[in-house]
C-alpha cells in the first residue's frame, strides 16, 4: 500500500535543535527533507511548548513575516511564519509575549555560508496553553532525548555502529538508523553534555527548583561552557557601530561581521559561531532576516 | 539438466496449444529469444508465445513449478512438489449426485495451502506423503488462493528428499502482531463478541459469515469465520490455520473449514473485562500494522483541522458544505452538525482523528443548539472551532476507537475521547532516577 503517513512531530529541546547542522534534502520533488540531530532525531516535523518571548512582524501589513522566539529550559526556537501561514501570523499579531505557546512546524535551516548552519522553524500551527502543558511537553521532550542517549551511549561501545545489533538490543529501529546517520557527520559526541540537559530539564519541572532562573539551572548545571565575555562583547559592539554607522534597520549580514571579528585577533571560525549562538541563546543578538546579526535593545 | 530437456516438455505444450501452427524448431528458437535473451520468466514466456501466434494460452498444460508462497489464486496449468500436511474426505452434491471428494492442507518450504481434489486419486493419498502434482489450477476461496486437483491433473508420489523438510506448525502469534497477507496462524483469544451473517459470495450464492472480536492480552482482533464452528460470545478459543485479510487497512484474523477449532477452560484466560483495557498502541505500531479495531492511543491533540467545531452538511449526501453549497448537489439547505478533525501525535507517529457530534459536545460542554446560538451571536461559526482548539491543543488525550488506512495515512474514529491525566512531577522523578544510575 502506498500510504503516505503524516510525518511525526518531534519533541526536540531547543539545544539539540540548535546544535544540528545536518540537513537531508529530499532527493525527489516534493520528497520531505530533514535536520539530523546530534543524537539521531530526523526532524521533519517538530512540536515544542514553551515560552514565546518575543515577537515581531519584519514584513508589511500585506506580506508579512513574523520573527518570533521560544524559549525551553534549555535554549531558545526560532520561529518564523509568513504570508504562507496566515492562520499563525493572525494569532502571532495578537499575541502580546510572554505567554506559553504551543507550535508545531516545519525545521528550516538556513547557511549564510559554507561553515555556518543556523535552525529555525517554520510554523504551521500556534496556540496559547499554560504552564501545564509546557512542563508536559519538557516531559515529552525528556523521555525522547533519554532514548536517544541511550541509544547513542551503547551505539559508540560498538567499532562499526550496526542498526541491525541495536534493534535486537531492543532499540527502535529508526532511532539506531538516525544515530548511525547522525554518528557520520558528527563524529565522536559528549553525551556527558546532553545527560545534563536531560536531568537539568526534568528538574525544572519539580516545584522545588521553580524558584530558580532558567540561567541559574544552566550555570549550575555547567550545560555551558566557558563563556568569552570579552569576545562576546566584541561581537556586540561590532554589530551595533556598524548598525548605527550605515542605518542599517535588518542587522549586519553575518559574513561581514564574522570577518570583521576574526580581524581584530586570532579567533577562530568556531569559536565565532559558539560565541555568536550564545548571544543569539541569551537573547542579545537575533537574526531580523535570515543571514542577517541585529543587536537587540 | 540437458538444455533440450528443459525445454522439450514446454515445446511439446505450446506445439499442442497452437496446432502445429510451428515447427519444434521455431519454438524453442521463441522460447529461448523470451526465457534466456529478455529474461521472462518461462510461464509468461510460453503464454506470449501462444498468443503472439493466435493461439489459446489457455491450452496450455505443461507449467514451471511454483513455490507455494508464489501462488496467487490464478494460475493455470500449475505444477507444484510438496507434501501433503492434511487430508480429508468428504461427500457433496453435483447435479442431485452424491460425489466424493478429498480436501486439506498442501506444503513445501515456503508455506501452506488448501486444496481440494475432484477427483478419485489414481494412488492413495495420506498425510506425509510427498507427491509431484501436475496441471492443477488455483483460484481464490474467501480472498485466499486454494489449489484445485481436477481431472486434467496428476498426482505421483515422489522420494520425500524432493521437498525439504518444513516446519508445518501454524506459527502462534498475539492478536497485536497479526499483519495482512499472514497465513497458517496459531491464535488463543476470548471471543467478546460474535455475530452472524449472510453474504454474498460468487455467482449470488449466500455463505454464512460469523464475524466478531477477538482479544488477548496484546490487543485485539476482528475475525470472520467462514465456518459454522459453533462458538459463542466469551468463548476461549484456539484457532489453528486462520489467515490474515485486511479490510480498510484493519487486519482481521480469517479462517474457514480448514482451521482447527479447540475449545478452552474459561478460567485459564483473563476475563472479557481485563482485556477491556489493554489495547494501547503506539502510533508507529498502528502504521506498520495498517489498523486496528477497538485500539486505545495515548497521544497530543497538535492540530485542529478546518471542517471542525459547527459545520454544515449537505441533506442528501452528509457531505461538509462549503458557503451553503455541496460539493455534488450545489446549494442546499444545510443541516448543523458538530465534528472534531484534528492531529494526535504521540512523538512516534501522527494520525487524524474524527470526533463525532456527541463527543464533541461533551468536549465543548454544551450541545449543538447552544453552539449555533453563540455562532450567530458572533456571527461566525469559525468561534465554535476556537473553542475547540482552545480545549484540545497541546492535551495529553486518550482516544479509544477503530482505526482505518488509506492512501492519506491513518483514521481513528473516536468512541470515547479523555483528558489524559499526567503527573508530570513523579513521572519527571522517576526518570532522574532512571538516569542517575
Amino acid at each position: 500500500m502506498s500510504m503516505i503517513n503524516r510525518e511525526v512531530a518531534w519533541r526536540v529541546f531547543a539545544r539539540e535543535f540548535n546544535d544540528s547542522d545536518l540537513m537531508l534534502e529530499g532527493e525527489e520533488e516534493r520528497a520531505p527533507s530533514y535536520l539530523v540531530t546530534p543524537l539521531g532525531a530526523k526532524i521533519n516535523r517538530i512540536y515544542l511548548v514553551g515560552v514565546l518571548t518575543e515577537c515581531e512582524n519584519i514584513g508589511t501589513d500585506e506580506e508579512p513575516m513574523w520573527r518570533a522566539r521560544v524559549t525551553d529550559p534549555t535554549g531558545t526556537f526560532f520561529v518564523s511564519a509568513g504570508q504562507y501561514q496566515p492562520g499563525v501570523a493572525t494569532t502571532l499579531a495578537n499575541m502580546e509575549p510572554p505567554l506559553f505557546v504551543a507550535v508545531v512546524g516545519k525545521a528550516s535551516t538556513y547557511q549564510p555560508d559554507e561553515e555556518t548552519f543556523l535552525t529555525s522553524i517554520r510554523a504551521e500551527n500556534i496556540k496559547e496553553v499554560d504552564e501545564e502543558q509546557r512542563d508536559l511537553w519538557i516531559l515529552e521532550a525528556a523521555r525522547s532525548l533519554k532514548d536517544r542517549l541511550e541509544i547513542g551511549i551503547e551505539a559508540s561501545k560498538m567499532d562499526d555502529i550496526s542498526v541491525e545489533e541495536l534493534v535486537n538490543l531492543g532499540f527502535e529501529e529508526k532511532l539506531a538508523e538516525g544515530f548511525k546517520k547522525a554518528s557520520e557527520h558528527y563524529g565522536d559526541l559528549s553525551f556527558e553534555k546532553y545527560e545534563r540537559i536531560l536531568e537539568d530539564s526534568l528538574r525544572y519541572v519539580l516545584p522545588e527548583y521553580e524558584s530558580q532562573s532558567l540561567e541559574d539551572i544552566e550555570n549550575e548545571g555547567e550545560v555551558q561552557d566557558e563563556r568569552d565575555e570579552e569576545l562576546e562583547e566584541l561581537i556586540i559592539e561590532i554589530v551595533s557601530d556598524i548598525e548605527e554607522r550605515e542605518g542599517l534597520e535588518n542587522g549586519v549580514e553575518y559574513e561581514r561581521v564574522k570577518n570583521e571579528v576574526m580581524n581584530e585577533g586570532d579567533i577562530t571560525q568556531d569559536k565565532f559561531e559558539e560565541v555568536v549562538n550564545d548571544l543569539r541563546s541569551d537573547g542579545r543578538l537575533y537574526e531580523p532576516v535570515l543571514g542577517n546579526l541585529k543587536v537587540i535593545g | 539438466m540437458q538444455e533440450k530437456e528443459k525445454f522439450a516438455p514446454h515445446v511439446e505444450d505450446i506445439n499442442r496449444a497452437l496446432n502445429g501452427k510451428l515447427s519444434e524448431e521455431q519454438i524453442e528458437e521463441e522460447l529461448r529469444t523470451y526465457t534466456e535473451r529478455y529474461g521472462v520468466p518461462l510461464g509468461s514466456a510460453k503464454r506470449s508465445i501462444v498468443k503472439k501466434y493466435e493461439g489459446d494460452p489457455q491450452e496450455l498444460y505443461v507449467s514451471t513449478e511454483k513455490a507455494i508462497e508464489d501462488i496467487d489464486g490464478d494460475e493455470q496449468g500449475l505444477n507444484l512438489k510438496c507434501r501433503i500436511v492434511s487430508i480429508n474426505e468428504k461427500e457433496i452434491e453435483v447435479d442431485d449426485e452424491p460425489k466424493q471428494i478429498w480436501y486439506g492442507i498442501l506444503g513445501d518450504e515456503t508455506g501452506t495451502i488448501p486444496f481440494t481434489l475432484w477427483e478419485e486419486p489414481s494412488i492413495d493419498l495420506e498425510k506425509g506423503d510427498t507427491v509431484k502434482i501436475e496441471n492443477s489450477y488455483a483460484n481464490t476461496w474467501n480472498e485466499k488462493p486454494q489449489i484445485n486437483i481436477g481431472s486434467k491433473a496428476t498426482i505421483k508420489e515422489i522420494e520425500s528428499e524432493e521437498v525439504p523438510d518444513f516446519d508445518r506448525e501454524p506459527q502462534k502469534l498475539d492478536l497485536k502482531d497479526i499483519r495482512e497477507n499472514m497465513r497458517n496462524l496459531d491464535v488463543t483469544a476470548r471471543v467478546t463478541s460474535i455475530e452472524k451473517k449472510i453474504v454474498n459470495g460468487k455467482d449470488d450464492e449466500e455463505k454464512e459469515l460469523y464475524s466478531g472480536i477477538l482479544a488477548d492480552e496484546s490487543g485485539k482482533a476482528q475475525f470472520s469465520a467462514w465456518h459454522d464452528f459453533e462458538i459463542e460470545q466469551n468463548d476461549v478459543v484456539r484457532i489453528k490455520g486462520g489467515y490474515v485479510r485486511s479490510w480498510r487497512g484493519i487486519p482481521q484474523y480469517s479462517f474457514d473449514d480448514s482451521a482447527e477449532v479447540e475449545f478452552l477452560d474459561d478460567d485459564k484466560f483473563p476475563p472479557s473485562e481485563e482485556l477491556d483495557d489493554v489495547s494501547v498502541y503506539t502510533i508507529s505500531d498502528l502504521a506498520k500494522r495498517g489498523g486496528a479495531v477497538d485500539a486505545i492511543v495515548d497521544a497530543v491533540m497538535i492540530d485542529i483541522k478546518s471542517g471542525s467545531g459547527l459545520i454544515f452538511r449537505c441533506p442528501e449526501c452528509r457531505r461538509v458544505i462549503q458557503k451553503g453549497a455541496c460539493r455534488v448537489h450545489g446549494k442546499v439547505d444545510g443541516e448543523p452538525d458538530l465534528r472534531v478533525k484534528g492531529i494526535l501525535d504521540d512523538g512516534t507517529g501522527a494520525l487524524t482523528v474524527i470526533v463525532n457530534r456527541d463527543l464533541t459536545e461533551e468536549v465543548l460542554g454544551y450541545d449543538l443548539e447552544k453552539a449555533m446560538e453563540a455562532a450567530k451571536d458572533a456571527m461566525n461559526q469559525e468561534v465554535i472551532r476556537d473553542e475547540v482548539e482552545e480545549k484540545l491543543i497541546a492535551q495529553p488525550l486518550r482516544v479509544k476507537g477503530n482505526i482505518t488506512s488509506d492512501d492519506y495515512g491513518l483514521m481513528l474514529i473516536a468512541d470515547e475521547v479523555d483528558y489524559k491525566s499526567i503527573d508530570v512531577e513523579e513521572e519527571a522523578r522517576k526518570m532522574l532516577d532512571e538516569v542517575r544510575v
